[in-house]
């Protein structure tokens, strides 16, 4: 069996959903209903993951969150069906590494919790010593020398376009291009409708390095002005 | 029973006191008028015993008829002048010889026209004889006065033999020693015995000279004074005199003899009774008002009884009465002088005739007549206007607002309270011109046509002068309610655009959120409002009042509705959320399942999709409703309109590319900067988009355009729709579908959130339908870059 996943939600149905999820991936997945039974497990197993919902009976899962938090690093992906953005800010203050609204899309699911455990258990060291020619940015890596974008610890396949566009991104986390000046940076000739030509190449990138390509974290598009590449203040 | 025995006692007792102090001081004038000017106070009760011998005017009397005998007999002139009896009583006929025979007698150095320049001149002897035949023929009748007259020891003239009942000698010594008794009837005995006078009043003598030094104060006036001697020509003369106790008429051949001591009597008799009425009216008097004290109780509620009758009546009836009675009463005998112009001039101004002011006048004479015959009706009238006064005065504490004046302008004001304001300004503008009109024409006419020239000009002058106060004093009032009003008005528009802005709240109030706090606040507002008595727009105010608290009690309602409504649909879509996870988790699952029938798959498939439009559903239904109920956060900032429509457009390339629609586009090149919050504006052109391409004809073309004119920037999306359009629907009405048969698509908020969105980031959304044409509009205000803001959300 694979690394250990404790799955904390009052609807079994869903608890079990997951766990099929999960377990089709390869986890060994423990199972709790309410934040009492999650603490209890966690005293007893050794727990690499926590999905946790929020409203269940007993113990809440943000006041769960933070009783975990006292011991345990852990990483904890909150699982909600509150998707207003004050719950969610509310949610990671709590201690939670992730925040995931229901109805999640189960391909996401999982390719959050594999981001996380791989990020938990793979990189520690790897992150400990960092190089001089690295720019990290949450779950992505960019090694300047080498040109190459590393996303979880796993080198990402891009084209020689998509490289220099992740470049000027990665090298200039926060800061609004306007799609002319990516177009004039990348292609290196005067912008004519770049708008569209931009946007299908960010769109490619995108489904490479997010885990919801219909919910960019780190690529976004500012309406009306431009396009970023998002800062990730958490997992630093 | 009971109050009506109180009122009459209230109403005795008041009496009591009214005629106490009237019938004082009616007493007190009486006394004060009747006494004889040369006694005293407190010798009161012996004048009235006294009879008239004990007057001055006897006694003045008395030393004229003496000096007239002694002249007569000294051959001569006056030598004294003293008593010159010029205090004849001029009646009657008689009395008329009488003085005309003293003239005659003693005057004759003055008959050239009083000239005391002119050199004496005697009449001839003979003339003078007829003169002293004349007097003593006239006084010889005259059985109230006895008198004998002897010279040289031989009598002269006599009306009675005094020897005969041994009063004197035959040649005219008084023989009487110690006590004398005159004739009877006679009370007064008079001896002159060439020196002095002797006098004995009923047989009593009196010491006529005192000190033996003549001064002013001393009662009798005769010769015989060491400072006044009678002189060597009266040496030889006796003179006799008796006066009768109660004189009587004496007739001769029809008329009446000179008997001024008769007149004299009666008059003092007069006078007499008069004082004793007097004294019986301050002793009445004094008893009332002592009375008075003891039922002062009821007194002062028959004061405050009448208080309460003054109290209504008109202040303008009570200052005439005030000054027009006494005017009525004394006015015409209240002496000369200004005063008495003042009358005339009033009489006649009020009367504007002679015949009228005739009337007035006797009137007043009349009236004054009866006043002076009774005292005490003229004191208590004059009590009683000095009383109602201070009582008016004291109760009623201000006189003057029950006024025929007040109670015009209050009724004026009255009638109009129930008007609309802007009448009521009207009528004031109107009655402040009419009133101007008629002032300037007085004015006019009061210069050219003075009534009666030089003697009325301070009657015009007065006219003048108080209309001009009178026109000053209502354009002042005027002016002071025009004032009144405007402030309000001003008030008024604050309020109003208080209300436009949206502050429901009364100016600087209390946070009322709460019911209570919203009660309490049109409480203070309430009494706010009564602090403005009887303006104009207190009633547009009031209303304004009610309007504004209706307002915000519906704005609050809806507030308070909307967000239940957006609690509500929190809760429900999170209770939906929570069973469509599984059922999407597991309709993966199903997916993923391989040797499944095909049926099955479709049936999957289906599922799949179904599940995720409810999905999207849930998540539209949520945001519409939040942005509607305006608790959508916004970020707010400054982005290029064009280039949102470009993005827009190029992150859904895909979805386009794969339909049956072409798009075309019409931006301008330039940024068009306008304040939204991109991310809003990103779900309502995709929404846009959406519907064009979901309900375009096959082939047809999208087009989308961006106009900047002036201010606004306008970016409209028209496509060929595929459906009929229906004509008065509203697309934008949540759950509407261009067909309401079709199942799959969308949520049916589709334009329901791009119009909240919009509405929210502070655009305006506008769709209409031309045909199988749809047209939606998005305009949102144009920023200057760099430039002031223009048209904030």
């Amino acid at each position: 069996m694979g690394e250990c996943v404790l799955v904390v939600d009052d609807d079994r149905e869903i608890v079990k959903a997951i766990s099929i999820l999960l377990e089709g991936e390869g986890y060994e997945v423990l199972k709790a209903y309410d934040g009492l039974q999650a603490l209890d497990i966690l005293a007893s197993r050794q727990v690499r993951l926590v999905l946790m919902d929020v409203m269940m009976p007993r113990l809440d899962g943000l006041s769960a969150v933070m009783r975990i938090r006292e011991k345990q690093n852990i990483p904890i992906i909150v699982l909600s069906a509150k998707s207003e953005d004050t719950d969610k800010v509310l949610g990671l203050s709590m201690g939670a590494d992730d925040y995931v609204a229901k109805p999640y899309n189960p391909q996401e699911l999982a390719a959050r919790v594999k981001s996380h455990l791989r990020r938990y258990t793979c990189l520690g060291d790897i992150n400990a010593g960092s190089r001089a020619d690295e720019i990290k940015n949450g779950r992505l890596v960019y090694r300047t020398q080498e040109r190459v974008l590393y996303a979880d610890g796993e080198p990402v396949k891009l084209t020689a376009t998509e490289t220099r566009i992740v470049d000027l991104f990665m090298r200039n986390p926060g800061r609004i291009f306007p799609a002319e000046e990516i177009y004039r940076r990348v292609w290196e000739e005067e912008a004519f409708s770049s708008e569209n030509t931009v946007m299908v190449h960010i769109r490619r990138i995108r489904e490479k390095l997010e885990l919801n390509p219909k919910e960019p974290e780190y690529i976004k598009v500012v309406w009306g002005i431009g396009y970023k590449m998002e800062k990730q203040e958490k997992h630093s | 029973m009971d109050t009506k025995w109180k009122n009459r006692k209230n109403t005795v007792s008041f009496l009591i006191f009214f005629l106490g102090i009237s019938l004082m001081a009616a007493g007190l004038g009486g006394i004060w008028r009747d006494k004889p000017s040369d006694r005293k106070l407190q010798e009161l009760p012996l004048i009235v015993e006294e009879n008239y011998q004990h007057s001055s005017r006897f006694r003045e009397y008395i030393s004229g008829v003496l000096e007239t005998f002694l002249a007569i007999e000294a051959g001569r002139d006056s030598r004294w002048t003293y008593g010159l009896g010029w205090n004849y009583d001029v009646y009657y006929e008689a009395d008329m010889e009488v003085t005309e025979a003293v003239e005659g007698v003693l005057m004759q150095q003055y008959q050239n026209d009083w000239d005391m320049g002119e050199p004496e001149h005697r009449i001839p002897e003979e003339e003078r004889e007829k003169y002293i035949q004349k007097y003593y023929d006239a006084i010889k009748g005259n059985k109230n006065l006895l008198y004998a007259v002897y010279a040289d020891g031989e009598q002269k003239h006599a009306n009675f033999d005094f020897a005969s009942c041994g009063i004197l000698s035959g040649e005219g010594n008084f023989l009487a020693k110690g006590s004398v008794t005159p004739p009877d009837g006679y009370g007064f005995l008079l001896y002159f015995d060439g020196e002095k006078v002797r006098i004995f009043q009923d047989g009593v003598e009196q010491n006529v000279y005192g000190d033996g030094y003549y001064q002013m104060e001393d009662q009798w006036y005769l010769p015989g004074y060491s400072n006044f001697p009678a002189g060597d020509e009266v040496k030889k003369i006796r003179v006799c005199m008796a006066a009768a106790r109660e004189p009587m008429m004496y007739m001769e051949q029809y008329q009446q003899v000179s008997d001024d001591l008769y007149w004299m009597a009666n008059s003092w008799k007069q006078r007499q009774d008069r004082l004793k009425r007097d004294i019986v009216c301050l002793g009445m008097g004094a008893v009332l008002f002592f009375l008075s004290f003891l039922t002062r109780r009821g007194r002062r509620e028959a004061e405050v009884a009448i208080a309460r009758f003054q109290g209504r009546m008109w202040l303008e009836f009570k200052l005439l009465l005030l000054f027009a009675l006494p005017l009525l009463l004394l006015g015409r005998h209240a002496g000369s002088g200004y005063g008495y112009e003042l009358w005339q001039e009033t009489e006649q101004m009020i009367a504007y005739g002679e015949e009228y002011g005739y009337t007035l006048n006797k009137l007043s004479y009349y009236l004054g007549e009866f006043v002076r015959s009774f005292p005490v009706v003229y004191w208590s009238l004059l009590f009683l206007g000095i009383y109602l006064v201070w009582n008016d005065l004291r109760y009623n504490k201000r006189i003057w607002r029950q006024s025929l004046t007040g109670k015009i302008l209050r009724k004026f004001s009255a009638r109009q309270m129930g008007w609309p304001p802007a009448r009521r300004m009207a009528r004031r503008t109107r009655a402040v011109f009419g009133l101007s009109v008629f002032y300037g024409l007085f004015m006019i006419s009061a210069r050219v046509l003075n009534p009666g020239g030089k003697q009325y000009i301070w009657v015009t002058a007065v006219l003048l002068f108080l209309g001009t106060v009178f026109f000053l004093a209502v354009e002042y009032l005027v002016g002071v309610k025009n004032m009144e009003t405007a402030r309000e008005m001003e008030e008024l528009s604050r309020r109003i655009s208080d209300i436009r802005r949206g502050d429901y709240g009364s100016g600087g109030g209390t946070d009322s959120g709460t019911e209570e706090g919203c009660e309490t606040d049109f409480g203070s507002e309430g009494a706010d409002l009564s602090g403005f008595g009887t303006g104009d727009l207190d009633s547009v105010l009031g209303q304004l009042e009610d309007i504004r608290h209706g307002m915000k009690s519906a704005v609050d309602e809806q507030m308070r509705s909307e967000r239940m409504k957006v609690e509500l649909i929190a809760n429900v879509s999170h209770d939906i959320k929570t069973p469509l996870t599984s059922i999407i988790s597991y309709v993966q699952f199903l997916k993923q399942e391989e040797n499944l029938p095909d049926h099955v798959t479709d049936y999957v498939k289906i599922l799949d999709e179904k599940s995720q439009r409810l999905k999207n559903m849930v998540q539209d239904v949520f945001a519409v409703s939040k942005a509607a109920s305006g608790e959508l956060p916004m970020h707010m900032e400054e982005l290029d309109f064009g280039r949102l429509l470009q993005q827009t457009l190029a992150d859904m390339e895909e979805q386009i590319g794969k339909s049956q629609v072409r798009f075309r586009m019409e931006i301008p090149d330039g940024p068009i900067l306008i304040m939204a919050d991109g991310q809003r504006m990103y779900r309502v052109f995709q929404n846009l988009f959406q519907n064009a391409l979901q309900y375009s004809l096959s082939g047809s073309r999208v087009y989308v355009s961006l106009k900047a004119e002036g201010n606004q920037a306008a970016a409209s999306v028209k496509n060929t729709s595929s459906q009929e359009l229906k004509k008065g629907m509203d697309f934008a009405e949540r759950f509407a579908r261009g067909d309401q048969s079709r199942t799959d698509g969308g949520s049916g908020l589709g334009l329901s959130i791009a119009q909240s969105f919009t509405e929210a980031c502070g655009g305006e959304f506008r769709w209409e339908t031309n045909a199988d044409l749809f047209v939606v509009t998005v305009t949102f205000p144009v920023r200057r870059p760099g430039g002031p803001e223009e048209g904030q959300a």
